[in-house]
């Protein structure tokens, strides 16, 4: 076993992990920042350079597990509720990108802030039975310099003033607007005439040259897939301007099992890892950290550690959300469109609309008709994915092949709202171990057990006949909604839905929550263990509640709150790495006041 | 290289077709049979590196591989994927296929007939006109496949 040493070791290199290292790099302190995922996104020496291994390739990127994690070696289970058994699917759930860059790699960067009343929900809109819906303990106005911080550290390109429902910014995204789909402006006009109020989507896409990187070339790639021109600035930017500082080492194929505590059980002093780049038998390293240990493995992956180490108490997995996503599918008519709608190329998604996460009339009556105090909806994208050999395996096999293809309703006429839709906090949705099946290393796989709360169902039956309204005065002449979960016979779903029985939403949150009582939480409003307290959590397990929004830019601004508190350092610093470089050894002898701080 | 019979080729080209129409004219029994094959070349032709047009790999003045290298995990990976794959288009060959293998089949023949010519099948992007779907703007390297 060997061992090394730095001030802060950060587990997971995806958003969250990013941004804790830019800011502490930044701040003249030491990182190592451990990846279990193979890195294809940017060279580990000066002057650290994409590694340009992402093309317009469907193959690679959902075919053949590109990005991982490969469901052969990293499985994961899940099951509805505890009726299932063990398990009722083993293999892909929910998977990001374990990948340098995590999932953020991936994305196609939607970055809307959360709102003010999503961080007091409890108070409010008040309780629900059978929900544990709390406030957070931190409020919209204490994370707002930090959003604005990261997004001018994410390059957000976006428009100020043309959502009603946005919250208040002290500053305007950095870059402006992207080029719009031209469908999303069809489908936002009538979004218009049907009385909601689409906005052009801010998204971490350079709009235009900035950083050193070029601007979108609208390839149509987007939305699970790298960016062949780097053009996506989340995290590749923060990741080379932590390296540029020369504080940060990158290791990718470093997979932590363990944290190590001191004496007192109370205290980590750093992680165990094994190399994977050695195989069949993966050496067990050591890194000593003299500071802290930051997860940042994502909120699935975080509290499987946790777990199998014991820490964290036993709210750890608990609480878990997603988006619920109702999907509403246009099909639009070949005469009218000849060239169908258009998604082919873009961004998979230029605009929004925020109308149902706010309260009105609408939603308060499926609410009480429902017998539920409330009811939110979430943020609806308006856009599409244009995937031909998904399409194709989509439509089975057999003679009607060809005209299927061709007539191409599931791609060349479609056209999508996709509800992000609020999932209530429950206890029972957890991750935890699964008792049978283990990873490639031998440690327990990852097992979701979730079933959603009647609140989200009862919110995607309001939006579902609302938008297929928006879709056929948009000139569609079909219109249908689905779910993600999907409602019905399971078998079915597993073996002929694309979307798969497991919900599908990438959002995943809330399985180390944060609060101000150890008792009903499992991090503090600082983010740290209450058991562990130099172990931080930088992803989205501390969100208390889901919101109804994409939650990237929420947890980067959380992640660099929590680091900015831990080394002391600017917390408006917009380009924190700069300064370090300018004046590192200033920073490095305050970061070491405040690391001193920090120990004692 | 594995050298199969003719017998082996026809019955699995018969299977492809029966799941996609055309799929086989476009190249898909090349690409099965450089997929099941994948293995047998450094770095394994799994992935392919973007063209020329990313100025890192492809770019024929770099002495660049065209392939994306794996890691052992991956490679390790691959190699029991592939392995379970042979053995499906062995049952398909024999006229024995199990219904799992008629799946495998059929997602084959739809990732060769609209996936990138770079690996073998799509031919041309014959796929892809008659589907009207247009030529990406940043493709993989297709000078080693096609
Ligand atoms: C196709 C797609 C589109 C998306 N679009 C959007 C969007 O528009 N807007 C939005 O807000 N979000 C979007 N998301 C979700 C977004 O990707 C996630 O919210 C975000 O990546 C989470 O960041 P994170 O840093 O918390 O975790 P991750 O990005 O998951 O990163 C965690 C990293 O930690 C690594 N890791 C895990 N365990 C270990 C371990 N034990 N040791 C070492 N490393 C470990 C993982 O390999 C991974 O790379 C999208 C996701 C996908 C897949
Ligand atoms: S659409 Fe733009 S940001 Fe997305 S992958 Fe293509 S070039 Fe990159």
């Amino acid at each position: 076993m060997s061992t090394t040493d730095c001030d802060v070791v950060i587990v997971g290199s995806g958003p969250g992990g990013s941004t804790a290292a830019e800011v502490l790099c930044g701040a003249g302190w030491s990182v190592v920042l451990l990846e279990k995922g193979r890195n294809h996104l940017v060279s580990t020496t000066p002057p650290h350079e994409p590694l340009r291994h992402f093309a317009n390739d469907e193959i690679a990127a959902h075919r053949r597990h590109l990005l991982g994690p490969d469901p052969l070696l990293e499985p994961r289970t899940y099951r509805r509720s505890v009726e299932d058994g063990d398990h009722l699917l083993v293999g892909e759930v929910n998977n990001l990108p374990s990948t340098v860059g995590g999932g953020g790699v991936h994305a196609d960067a939607k970055l809307p802030r959360f709102r003010e009343e999503d961080f007091r929900l409890r108070s409010e809109r008040g309780p629900v039975e059978g929900a544990d819906v709390r406030d957070w303990p931190l409020t919209y106005d204490e994370l707002e310099p930090h959003y604005a911080v990261v997004e001018q550290l994410f390059g957000v390109a976006g428009e100020t003033g043309t959502n009603p429902f946005a919250a208040p910014r002290s500053s305007p995204y950095p870059l402006p607007p992207g080029d719009d789909m031209p469908m999303a402006l069809v489908t936002s006009a009538a979004a218009e005439r049907a009385g909601l109020h689409p906005y052009r989507a801010p998204t971490g896409i350079n709009s235009v040259p900035a950083d050193g990187r070029p601007a979108c070339t609208d390839c149509g790639f987007c939305g699970g897939y790298g960016c062949p021109v780097q053009a996506k600035n989340d995290p590749i930017a923060a990741l080379q301007r932590a390296l540029r500082t020369g504080n940060c080492d990158l290791r990718a194929e470093s997979y932590v099992t363990g944290i190590v505590l001191d004496g007192t059980g109370r205290r980590a002093t750093g992680v165990r890892y094994l190399d994977l780049r050695g195989h069949p038998e993966p050496p067990s390293r050591e890194v000593r950290a003299r500071v802290a240990v930051v997860l940042a493995a994502g909120a699935f992956e975080t509290p499987r550690l946790l777990i199998a180490e014991g820490l964290g108490g036993d709210l750890v997995g608990r609480y878990l959300t997603y988006h619920h996503q109702t999907f509403t599918v246009g099909i639009f008519p070949s005469d009218r469109y000849p060239q169908g709608t258009g998604g082919e190329r873009g961004r998979s998604v230029t605009h929004l609309h925020d109308d149902l996460v706010v309260d009105s009339p609408e939603l308060r009556g499926a609410a009480a008709a429902a017998g539920l105090p409330w009811v939110r909806g979430g943020v609806v994208e308006h856009g599409a994915g244009h995937l031909p050999v998904e399409e194709a395996i989509t439509y089975g096999r057999g003679d009607h092949h060809l005209s299927s293809m061709v007539d191409s309703a599931l791609r060349r006429r479609m056209w999508a709202f996709t509800m992000q839709g609020e999932d209530l906090p429950q206890a029972s949705n957890r991750v935890d171990l699964d008792p049978r099946i283990r990873d490639v290393w031998g440690r327990p796989a990852g097992r979701v057990t979730y079933a959603p709360h009647r609140h989200e169902l009862v919110a995607s039956a309001h939006a579902a006949p609302l938008h297929e309204a928006v879709m056929l005065d948009a000139g569609a002449e079909v219109a249908f909604s689905a779910t993600s979960p999907p409602r019905g016979d399971v078998e079915l779903h597993a073996a002929a839905n694309p979307l798969g029985a497991a919900p599908a939403s990438r959002h995943v949150m809330g399985t180390t929550r944060m609060g101000s009582d150890p008792s009903t939480s499992v991090v503090s409003p600082s983010q740290r263990l209450w058991d562990v307290e130099n172990v931080l959590v930088c992803d989205s397990s501390v969100f208390v509640t889901s919101a109804g929004y994409n939650p990237t830019l929420t947890l980067a601004a959380l992640a660099h709150r929590a680091a900015v508190e831990l080394c002391g350092a600017d917390p408006t610093a917009g380009d924190a790495a700069a300064g370090a470089q300018s004046d590192r050894s200033d920073s490095r002898a305050s970061a070491s006041a405040v690391a001193e701080r920090n120990r004692s | 290289m594995t050298v199969r019979t003719r017998a082996w080729r026809s019955a699995v080209a018969a299977a492809l077709e029966d799941a996609v129409p055309g799929s086989v004219d476009l190249g898909a029994l090349v690409y099965v049979e450089r997929l099941l094959d994948a293995l047998e070349h450094d770095p394994p032709h799994i992935w392919a590196a973007p063209g020329v047009w990313s100025g890192g790999f492809g770019d024929p003045g770099a002495d660049a591989p065209q392939w994306l290298e794996l890691g052992p995990w991956e490679r390790q990976a691959w190699s029991q994927r592939v392995g379970e794959w042979r053995l499906a288009y062995d049952r398909v060959a024999a006229g024995l296929p199990e219904a799992d293998d008629l799946r495998l089949v059929h997602e084959h023949a739809c990732e060769a007939t609209y996936g990138d010519p770079a690996y073998g099948g799509n031919a041309g992007g014959g796929g892809w006109v008659r589907i009207g779907f247009p030529e990406p703007l940043h493709p993989p390297a297709r000078g080693d496949a096609t």
